[in-house]
């Protein structure tokens, strides 16, 4: 398979404290890859040393099998998490600008866009005149005017409403179906296991979990229950852990518990809606390895 | 079109609308014209000369002739300045030959009028001490000397401005010198930290690199600058051909030469240069525009250097004081436009104070691209002098 991108053993650290500790993973073309971990666990950091934005102390980076030139950065496109802009700039006058740094200034194409996003009749307003939201939209539009072959989007969900959330997801998965490679960071894994072919999970600058979703979930075995219910859950035998949301919850079998005995138990107390055995979320797996290390 | 290219355009097209910008470009040089334009008017027109109504008491028998009313009784005079038919009456002692003393009485207090009193009286004493010399002699002892300089040297003989002008042009032209190059590099700080806060810089320097975009910065800010100026010399272009008689006034006392314009110009652009490569050095450390400014603080404070002694420059051009800090690079844009306008710089002395001025914008600005790739992200925390130094020599 053809590699977008590949890092290897790269490294960094700030003040002697290690952010970025040995890092290796490789994207490949076409792909949709979740870089995931809590926040501060150096995803941020891992990106900004993909776009030589900051230097790595160690290790290599390489892109679309390159080294990272101008030329090559025309090809990339980047959504921020520190997202911001010109606040004086009209909407327009800032995609343009943005698109010209890219070698890519075109009315036509920020139109088209602004007309995807229901932006279009905001083009001439200053962005300090846009709500959060919208201006959250221009970066985006940003960051794929000039068609990239390769999108990095740095918590692309956060701060976003449900409709607009929607908005993002949809398009990340059109861009995936064109063919670009998306590398997503998020500390949101729910939000990625759905949308990821793979994943690359990060905790305290070391990688913990490498590899597909499906795989990696299914190394940790049918061991989840997922719960749809009325009444009130307290105690139940062969359960290790239970993320209760009140009327949805999560439970976490026991090694050797049956959830046939389980469903048993539940149905005598509470009124159960919907009963699932499934694979652990990446929230849940993610949790029991960093506490588990 | 290169990066730096649209970086530059984009810079100088935002920047140029600005109300500082403008601001500085207009309305700066509308008030000194005004400041000056009214001195000028009040220097001409001043206030109307008041009448004296003098007389006096000569009790050497030897003072007459004059328009000043003659007393034989002090008493008769006393009484005449009381009801205000004179302003001042004097006496003339008897010993006066001996010791110079003239004692002056007036009905009111009034410094400005005493230096004429004693004018008028000086020249009709000295009138009288010399009445029987020529009138020739006693205009030339009133005002013995009436000055003239030149300089000589192998170059020939020139004819030296005088007075204001030899003050106002200097002081004028690095004022505003110094006020183009602050306001660019002062816009090109604000950018850096401004960027920085709100964070757009990482967008563009995912599509730029790191000396791109600080290239297109100074540069595009540097040609608003010289924008600045070209405008400042348009406007006092057209001023000097609309011609008004109070302008002209100002004018006329200026006198810039092309060796002299192209120099400001070689000084303006390295001057400029150096000192947005230190504020693109100073963004890149500064967490908040508010500590990139008192930052900057100590870096504009020697700029302003040479204009805190701007006399001492102008009045000993050639001393230790004025050569130094014509060659220092933070102060020698300003220092060398005011010894140029004052004195002839030994040219070898012009030849170090560029090189060493160029090399130093050179210098501070590959500095400043370290420093700025090093520690641009590290939001929220400056470095330490040791991380600043590690940050250099890695980059």
């Amino acid at each position: 398979m053809e590699r977008s991108v590949e890092i290897s053993h790269l490294s960094k650290s700030y003040n002697g404290q290690s952010v970025v500790n040995d890092i290796s993973f490789t994207i490949s073309k076409g792909e949709v890859f979740g870089l995931i971990g809590p926040n501060g666990a150096g995803k941020t950091t891992i990106i900004r040393m993909l776009l030589d934005i900051i230097k790595p102390d160690s290790g290599q980076i390489q892109i679309l099998n390159n080294t990272l030139s101008g030329e090559l950065k025309n090809k990339i496109g980047y959504l921020p998490e520190d997202r911001g802009l010109y606040k004086k700039l009209t909407v327009m006058e800032t995609l343009l600008y943005l698109g010209s740094l890219k070698n890519m200034r075109s009315k036509d194409r920020a139109s088209k866009f602004l007309d995807k996003m229901g932006m279009l009749p905001h083009k001439d307003k200053k962005i300090s005149e846009l709500s959060k939201g919208m201006q959250q939209k221009i970066q985006l539009i940003a960051a794929l005017i000039h068609d990239p072959e390769f999108v990095i989007l740095d918590e692309p969900f956060s701060g976003l409403d449900p409709v607009n959330m929607k908005l993002v997801k949809d398009l990340i998965i059109e861009l995936g179906d064109q063919g670009k490679t998306i590398l997503i960071s998020t500390h949101m894994m729910d939000q990625v296991e759905r949308m990821c072919d793979r994943i690359f999970m990060i905790n305290k600058g070391k990688g913990v979990l490498y590899g597909s979703v499906d795989e990696i979930r299914s190394r940790y075995g049918k061991n989840t229950i997922l719960l749809d219910f009325e009444g009130e859950l307290k105690n139940i035998p062969g359960i290790r852990k239970m993320n209760n949301s009140g009327n949805y919850a999560e439970l976490i079998l026991e090694q050797s518990a049956d959830p046939q005995e389980v469903l048993k138990t539940l149905a005598a107390m509470v009124r159960v809606n919907k009963f699932e055995i499934s694979m652990p979320s990446l929230n849940e797996i993610f949790i029991s390895v960093v506490e588990g290390t | 079109m290169r990066k730096w290219k649209t970086i530059a355009k984009h810079e100088y097209l935002t920047n140029i609308k600005r109300k500082e910008f403008l601001f500085v470009t207009f309305g700066i040089p509308l008030f000194f014209f005004a400041t000056m334009a009214l001195s000028f008017l009040f220097m001409g027109v001043g206030t109307p000369e008041p009448v004296f109504k003098i007389g006096y008491i000569d009790n050497t028998g030897s003072f007459g002739n004059s328009n000043f009313t003659l007393y034989s009784d002090e008493e008769m005079a006393r009484i005449d300045l009381l009801e205000n038919n004179l302003t001042h009456y004097f006496i003339i002692p008897e010993n006066y030959t001996a010791t110079g003393r003239i004692l002056i009485y007036s009905s009111q207090k009034n410094f400005a009028d005493n230096f004429k009193i004693e004018d008028q009286i000086r020249t009709f004493l000295m009138a009288n001490l010399l009445k029987n010399e020529p009138p020739e002699i006693i205009e030339r002892i009133n005002r013995p000397i009436i000055s003239e300089y030149f300089t000589l040297n192998d170059k020939g003989l020139k004819n030296e401005e005088n007075g204001i002008s030899i003050l106002i042009v200097p002081i004028v032209f690095s004022l505003l010198f110094t006020l183009s190059i602050f306001t660019s590099s002062g816009f090109l700080l604000q950018g850096v930290v401004e960027e920085k806060e709100n964070r757009i810089i990482e967008v563009i320097l995912s599509s730029v690199s790191h000396k791109e975009l600080l290239q297109g910065k100074i540069i595009g800010l540097g040609a608003l600058g010289l924008t600045q100026i070209v405008i400042w010399l348009l406007v006092s272009g057209s001023l000097i051909l609309i011609n008004p008689v109070v302008l002209s006034l100002v004018f006329s006392q200026i006198h810039i030469s092309i060796t002299m314009l192209i120099l400001a110009m070689v000084y303006f652009v390295l001057g400029y240069l150096i000192f947005a490569s230190i504020m693109a050095g100073v963004g890149a450390v500064a967490t908040t525009s508010r500590e990139g400014q008192q930052i900057a603080g100590i870096f504009s404070l020697a700029g302003v250097f040479p204009l805190m002694f701007a006399q001492f420059i102008i009045s000993t051009p050639n001393e230790v004081l004025a050569k130094a800090l014509s060659i220092f690079p933070l102060t020698s844009p300003t220092a060398m436009i005011m010894r140029l306008s004052v004195t002839d710089v030994p040219f070898l002395e012009l030849l170090v104070s560029i090189i060493l001025l160029a090399v130093s914008a050179y210098l501070i600005m590959e500095l400043s691209v370290r420093i700025f790739r090093a520690s641009l992200l590290m939001y929220g925390k400056k470095p330490t002098i040791q991380e600043l130094i590690k940050y250099v020599r890695e980059g």
